[in-house]
């Protein structure tokens, strides 16, 4: 047992992360071709404007169903809504915000560009304190706007171009189905004034999108509704972020890591739950952390991946050696 | 005391505008005079109105307090009602110069509130409707309350009506609980704190800064009076129903009080005004208790469906609570009381929030105008508003929300309450469900009623409820109705037995032979008069104003208002005084006629319209299936679309035929054969609708994939066998994640019970999104018997009337490229816009035969295929735009990025100081 618990923390997390997130990119990009369907309650952005898509982004099916006329949703057909969202749930309450960081092919991408933006050797950017806590609150207005909008449809407030007002302007639309090779989506729509400012945003934010994921890691996911959406779940999630505050130093190096940014990982040492609604649940922080069950990663109350002082050693010296080799 | 703390974010007396409202003392004492005031000034109205007209007491009492502001304001900001209640302000400064006994006992029962409201006030509202609705009714009830409150608050010390008299003091302190309201103490503070100015300055005699400790405001109404007391006290945000995630001390009144006033007004309505409006009213259990007693006893003008359904409801409430609490504390193995009162608390949100729902939906529909011209009324001007809703808007259904938000945060507040307990985590999961019996029970209420009006309906004429349901204007009750006709039936209109009273106001009366006769309209009159023939003298109708009989000829007619005729086209109101009949004019359109011309008019319904004539098609008129009823000039939307539910949604199609001149006309008598190829390719015969006018073919369409119709006809004439076909194919498709496309089921087929036949070959990548666009190519294929036919005519006709005409090739195919010819402004583009385009084919062959024994020479087929196209997406969608947006876009922001990060690193320079200089 306790060699298993070794390996695990002595793991490199970085690589498996890197297979992980090949292995769903693949599945969920391509895996229309070998027949995999995940149904579409997938709590990550895999596209459904994508042919070949192996599981479709919850946001799309759950749009739809929220436009039909009000009085159709709130009846006894509002149990097909429910269903959604139950398996969205059930897909969600397991491996909780570990879907941004391990399965989401948008933030995959992200990874990548970042990845590229390494070897050009050019630094990364981040924001500062009061830009961080003014941007963190879009992903709320995109959630809004996912629910709101094709409500609005239903209640014959807004006309039909509304109806998946953020897929329109959704970069995923755009980027997910070229691995494909439809171009299709990289196009303005005309026909109407609304459609045109919707697809005009969403092109906007596809080159934003391209451009802030080279310089700043993570970029999207900092707006991204789904992220807000898992956020308001995750309290009832099994696996967990917990962080010990009595063993922590404040030493910031998982801080330093963050691709989020995200400040409470090593300034709060109040909280046991640390997982925050920006956090993309990389695990990054626990590989990084060189004290001993300071940060670890729980499934039911179980500790699955804890940061220990050998695991620590044992990264930093593989980091060194990489540095050597090159 | 302090007088001077630094305040917490989540302080409201912190906030700009909100510290204001709640903390300004000089605010706050106006307020409440003027709210006391009004309370006042409308009691005083009530007594001075008593009429009809007097909206205004109405108006203040159950238009603005109970229920809107009550409801929306206890589950958000707590009891502010009480904060600001006329009698609770009064009662402070009668107490102040009263006798301040201590309350006996017998008295210090909070079931003393509830009951009041439940029975005194819900039980009565159920056993006669209309009691307090009047004006005068209302200023009584509560000049009653008010005298009552006034000599408790002399009597007693610390305002002990408002806690166990007042019939909503346990109902608002119970459920405020719920609201993201919390007034406490800053402990800081506190912890020094020798004096208790807070506890001092309480009305209440309760201890503000024990309220935190305690987990419950007790009593607290929100008065504000320790605010001024001391500056430690706080109001603070918190989230919504914080203080019922932990233990807290339990008020077992407050749990009756969350199940009674759930049976009394949430399940007592649906029993009595939901179910109670379905057409299986009579079947329910109330409705048949009622109906048996009131064999046994004489219940006068007590409405007993009513008492019943309330009594039924008490009784079925209270059981699904106890029984479900008593399983669940035996799972527990926990005391039953503890379990009943400590979990008792997650029903909080179930009435409050559907009550929410029910005002604001009222408020909108009806409150708004009644409030607002209330008010103006009793200041002393008029006014005219509309209602800001109409019934039936669809909008209004956001509040159906609300009831689901109930139901899930009843739920999460159980979960909390729940976890709370010292048991194990599976005896927890298992006592749950039935912890939750009293949700589930008021979920499936909500359900049942939607089951029964699904399946039984809406019953026709529901009853008055509180405000009437919608009233025909022509309508009057049944006693202010004169009836001039005797006889067995003389409360019935004479031509079509309509109920007189229902349209009085158009009433006619006529002597035939000295008999009085009676009709409901001038329409029956008419009919009985001009198509039936009977002769008719004297003819008198009802004067609209004053409601009396008056002579028809003399009458002024008002012709085509915009109140709706009962049974004719355009309504007719008669008026003795041509000043009136202009009155009504102004208000409701329409022009004054004299009884001739009105009489012509009602006429003018019985001409019969030309569409009824029986029609068939010529020999050489084309049939074809059209989407749309050709009778009825609107082109609703054709397509079949039905999401959710587990209807099997239908299609209908209307034959037509149209001859050469274009003419289109429907059949209203289809003899050839009709033939209906589902999804799943077996082959059925179809019938035509029974209707007389246009016949329709009506599918089920139960799976995903092509449905087609075959309309089938020979005739022979001329020597000449005619063999015409029409054929519709329609793609049903749900959507559904499921759906696997079969390429096999998915291809165009045809049935061996047509001869000849065109169908759409299908595009290797077709989908089930499959649709054609201009621009593509069609291919369709003529069959004879089933096999290719070469060189057969086929024509393509566009609905713009552009066409194009080919000859099938070799494998009896023939290809059309799909034309764009919609050019509208950008204004009016619709890229759903649909070009309807008709194929027919035709073809001739010598053959000799018979057919019944007539004989013929040769055979003339010929088929039809409508269908459409929508606009090429290269007409309204750009690459290039879109292209460039994204590029600018990654120009533009690279290169700002760019210009950022070198406006930052400013490159080193070296600066050296000359020692010369």
């Amino acid at each position: 047992m306790k060699k298993i618990r070794d390996f695990i923390n002595n793991a490199d997390i970085r690589r498996f992360r890197f297979w992980l997130q090949l292995l769903f990119f693949v599945i969920f990009i391509y895996g229309g071709y070998f027949a995999i369907n995940l149904g579409n309650s997938i709590p990550v952005f895999s596209c459904g404007y994508d042919k070949a898509v192996g599981g479709m982004c919850y946001f799309l099916p759950l749009q739809h169903q929220l436009a039909r006329p009000l009085d159709v949703l709130f009846s006894v057909a509002s149990i097909s809504v429910l269903i959604g969202f139950v398996t969205f749930l059930l897909w969600f309450i397991i491996f909780n915000k570990a879907w941004c960081g391990y399965a989401c092919p948008l933030g995959t991408m992200q990874d990548w560009i970042t990845g590229l933006r390494k070897k050009m050797g050019i630094r990364y950017s981040t924001y500062t304190q009061p830009q961080f806590d003014k941007l963190k609150k879009i992903k709320y207005i995109m959630l809004a706007l996912v629910i709101l909008a094709p409500m609005g449809v239903g209640m014959g407030l807004l006309g039909g171009e509304w109806r998946t007002a953020f897929c329109e302007i959704c970069p995923g639309r755009m980027i997910t189905p070229l691995f494909v090779g439809d171009v299709s989506q990289w196009s303005l729509d005309f026909s109407t004034k609304t459609a045109m400012i919707l697809t005009t945003l969403g092109l906007i934010f596809t080159g934003l999108f391209l451009i802030g994921s080279f310089f700043k890691k993570r970029f999207f996911c900092f707006f991204c509704p789904m992220s807000a959406m898992h956020y308001i779940f995750s309290d009832g999630a099994l696996l967990k972020l917990k962080k010990e505050g009595d063993k922590c130093t404040k030493c910031g190096d998982c801080y330093n890591v963050c691709d989020m940014q995200i400040k409470d990982i090593a300034d709060d040492v109040k909280s046991t739950n640390i997982l925050r609604d920006d956090c993309i649940f990389c695990m990054k922080c626990v590989a990084a952390c060189p004290e001993d069950d300071a940060l670890h990663v729980d499934i039911l109350n179980m500790k699955l991946f804890t940061s220990t002082k050998g695991g620590f050693a044992k990264r930093m010296e593989m980091d060194r050696l990489e540095k050597k080799n090159d | 005391m302090v007088n001077f703390i630094k305040r917490d974010k989540d302080d409201i007396y912190a906030k700009p505008l909100l510290g204001f409202f709640f903390k300004n003392q000089k605010f706050l004492l106006s307020l409440k005079i003027a709210v006391s005031a009004l309370f006042v000034y409308a009691l005083y109205f009530g007594f001075a109105h008593t009429g009809k007209e007097n909206t205004f007491t109405t108006a203040v009492f159950w238009g603005i307090f109970w229920s809107l502001f009550m409801v929306t304001t206890l589950p958000t900001f707590g009891r502010i009602f009480c904060g600001i209640c006329p009698h609770g302000f009064m009662g402070k400064y009668i107490t102040k110069y009263g006798l301040k006994k201590t309350m006996p006992k017998w008295m210090q029962n909070r079931y003393i509130g509830v009951m009041l409201l439940v029975f005194g006030w819900w039980g009565v509202y159920y056993m006669f409707p209309g009691l307090f609705r009047t004006a005068q009714g209302t200023a009584i009830l509560f000049t009653v309350m008010t005298l009552i409150a006034f000599v408790v608050y002399f009597l007693y010390k610390d305002m002990s009506y408002c806690k166990y008299i007042c019939p909503i003091g346990t109902l608002t302190r119970a459920y405020s609980k719920l609201s993201f309201t919390w007034l406490g103490t800053y402990k800081s503070a506190c912890d020094e704190c020798r004096t208790f100015e807070c506890a001092t300055a309480c009305p209440y005699n309760l201890k503000p800064f024990t309220f935190d400790n305690r987990n419950s405001m007790t009593d607290c109404t929100l008065c504000m009076d320790c605010s001024s007391a001391c500056e430690a006290v706080s109001f603070k945000f918190k989230k919504p129903s914080f203080s019922l995630f932990s233990k807290l001390q339990v008020l077992k009144a407050e749990v009756w009080a969350f199940i009674l006033i759930l049976a009394s007004i949430s399940i007592s309505m649906s029993f009595h005004h939901g179910i109670g409006r379905s057409n299986a009213a009579d079947i329910m259990i109330w409705s048949k208790t009622a109906e048996f007693l009131k064999n046994y006893i004489n219940f006068g003008s007590i409405d007993a469906v009513g008492l019943f359904a309330f009594i039924y409801a008490l009784i079925f409430t209270i059981s699904a609570a106890l029984i479900g609490m008593f399983i669940a504390a035996k799972i527990l193995k926990k005391d039953f009381n503890t379990t009943f009162y400590d979990l008792g608390y997650s029903y909080a949100p179930l009435f409050i929030l559907g009550s929410i729902a029910h005002s604001l939906e009222m408020f909108f529909l009806k409150g708004y105008e009644h409030i607002t011209e209330g008010f103006a009324y009793g200041f002393g001007f008029t006014l005219d508003v509309a209602p800001l809703a109409n019934r039936g808007d669809s909008w209004l259904h956001l509040f159906g929300l609300l009831k689901w938000v109930a139901i899930i945060w009843a739920l999460i507040i159980l979960y909390k309450r729940v976890k709370l307990l010292n048991v194990t985590k599976l005896r927890k999961i298992v006592a749950f469900p039935f912890a939750a019996s009293l949700i589930i029970f008021f979920l499936s209420i909500d359900i049942y009623t939607g089951y029964i009006f699904k399946t039984y309906g809406k019953a026709s004429s529901g009853h008055a409820n509180h405000g009437g349901g919608e009233k025909l204007f022509q309508g009057v009750p049944a006693e202010a109705a004169t009836i001039l006709q005797s006889g067995k039936n003389k409360n019935s209109c004479t031509t079509c037995g309509m109920e007189l009273a229902k349209s009085y106001k158009a009433n006619h009366v006529a002597k035939q032979n000295d008999e009085i006769k009676q009709f409901c309209s001038m329409h029956c009159l008419a009919q009985e008069m001009s198509i039936n023939k009977t002769q008719l003298e004297d003819i008198q109708t009802v004067d609209t104003k004053s409601l009396k009989f008056i002579n028809a000829k003399e009458a002024y007619y008002v012709l085509g208002s915009k109140i709706r005729g009962i049974m004719t086209k355009s309504s007719k109101f008669a008026f003795a005084d041509k000043n009136d009949a202009l009155d009504f004019v102004k208000e409701n359109g329409g022009k004054v006629v004299t009884f001739e011309e009105a009489y012509k008019n009602a006429l003018d319904d019985f001409k019969p319209s030309q569409a009824t004539d029986m029609k068939k098609p010529a020999i050489n008129d084309s049939v074809y299936f059209s989407q749309s009823n050709p009778q009825i000039k609107k082109t609703g939307y054709g397509g079949e679309h039905n999401h959710g539910g587990d209807r099997v949604p239908t299609k209908e199609v209307w034959p037509v035929f149209e001859d050469s001149l274009g003419s289109k006309n429907c059949f209203t008598e289809i003899d050839a054969s009709i033939y209906l190829l589902d999804a799943n390719l077996s082959t059925t015969q179809a019938t035509a609708s029974k209707s007389a006018g246009c016949k329709s073919v009506s599918f089920k369409m139960p799976d995903n994939g092509y449905y087609n119709v075959f309309y089938i006809d020979k005739k022979i004439q001329d020597n000449t066998l005619h063999v015409k076909t029409a054929k519709y194919e329609f793609m049903r498709f749900n959507h559904s994640n499921d759906a696997v496309y079969d390429k096999e089921k998915m291809a165009a087929h045809t049935i061996k019970e047509t001869p000849f036949d065109i169908v759409r070959i299908r595009e290797e990548d077709e989908t089930f999104y499959h649709n054609l666009y201009s621009g593509e190519n069609l291919r369709v294929q003529v069959l004879l018997d089933g096999k290719p036919l070469e060189r057969a005519d086929i024509t393509l006709r566009t609905k713009t009337l552009w066409s194009k005409s080919l000859k099938t090739d070799k494998d009896g195919v023939a290809t059309f490229a799909l034309i764009e010819d919609y050019f509208p402004n950008w204004s009016d583009f619709d890229k759903r816009y649909k070009n309807e385009f008709l194929l027919t084919a035709s073809y001739e062959r010598d053959i000799h035969g018979d057919i019944n024994g007539t004989k013929f020479e040769k055979i003339r087929y010929s088929a039809t295929y409508p269908s459409f196209y929508h606009p090429n997406n290269s007409q309204y969608r750009s690459y290039a735009y879109g292209l460039s947006a994204a590029i600018v876009t990654i120009i533009v922001s690279g290169f700002a990025i760019y210009w950022y990060r070198a406006r930052r690193e400013k490159p080193f320079k070296e600066v050296s100081f000359n020692e010369k200089d």
